[in-house]
């Protein structure tokens, strides 16, 4: 697992790469304190290289929702997988999320 | 696939190892990639139950995991040393008030992903089924 950070032009783009599951969550959750420490205003979680996401990985991403919320942040998540994505649509988190196609949808929608 | 029978201890290792042997005899059964990644999450979802849940990660305590297939289907039984919950009393993750908390979706999952899941009285063993093949 790895979370690779760009900013540029007041946005944040985080891509994520191998399973966000039990496992891997932990290391997430610190890399993304650091920025929501930092009071990230706008970001994007890049999906498009994770291929499996598990319970544990979706608390992961409401708990960065909940706390970029917190402080009047946005962020949107790109690139998702069908497979992936279904899980969202199960949950209904796609209603939770800005879910977009790509980096450039998703930040025209931040 | 013919019935196997696991036990191991309440380490979080356990659940990628139980699913990865899973998916290695079903590769031989010629199920889609669609299937294979809905049981897998399935099998990891509920042997974490068991390890965080069931057994609150207690090394001493162990989990089985029993499963087969039987004609069209693929059946796995999990269950955990722990005193059980009720099924019934597991909240709705997508209703609003419940949307943003970090748990509880992982029930709402196998629900969702398995064909039959059933529970023993107790609540400590849990029985999942899927149909393999359309």
């Amino acid at each position: 697992m790895a979370v690779k950070t760009e900013s540029r032009d007041g946005l944040t783009v985080c891509r994520v790469e191998g399973d966000i599951d039990i496992s891997s969550s932990p290391d997430i959750k610190k890399a993304f304190d650091k920025l929501i420490a930092q009071k990230t205003q706008r970001m994007i979680i890049d999906l498009s290289k994770v291929s499996y996401v598990d319970s544990s990985g979706l608390a992961t991403l409401v708990g960065i929702l909940k706390n970029m919320r917190s402080y009047g942040g946005k962020m949107a998540i790109a690139g998702m997988s069908p497979k992936v994505k279904s899980l969202f649509e199960i949950t209904k988190l796609d209603k939770l999320f800005v879910i977009a196609a790509s980096e450039e949808e998703a930040a025209a929608r931040l | 696939m013919k019935q196997a029978i696991a036990e191991f201890p309440s380490e979080i290792g356990y659940i990628r190892k139980t699913s990865s042997e899973i998916l290695n005899g079903l590769s031989r059964c010629k199920v889609t990639d669609d299937k294979l990644f809905e049981i897998k999450l399935c099998v990891e979802e509920a042997v974490r139950n068991a390890i965080v849940h069931g057994n609150k990660l207690d090394g001493k305590k162990l989990v089985k995991v029993s499963y087969w297939v039987d004609g069209d289907r693929f059946i796995i039984e999990i269950e955990d040393a722990g005193e059980g919950f009720d099924p019934r009393k597991v909240p709705d993750p997508t209703v609003n008030s419940n949307m943003l908390k970090e748990s509880g979706r992982g029930m709402f999952i196998i629900r969702k992903l398995m064909d039959k899941v059933d529970f023993n009285s107790k609540g400590n063993k849990i029985r999942m089924e899927k149909k393999l093949w359309p």
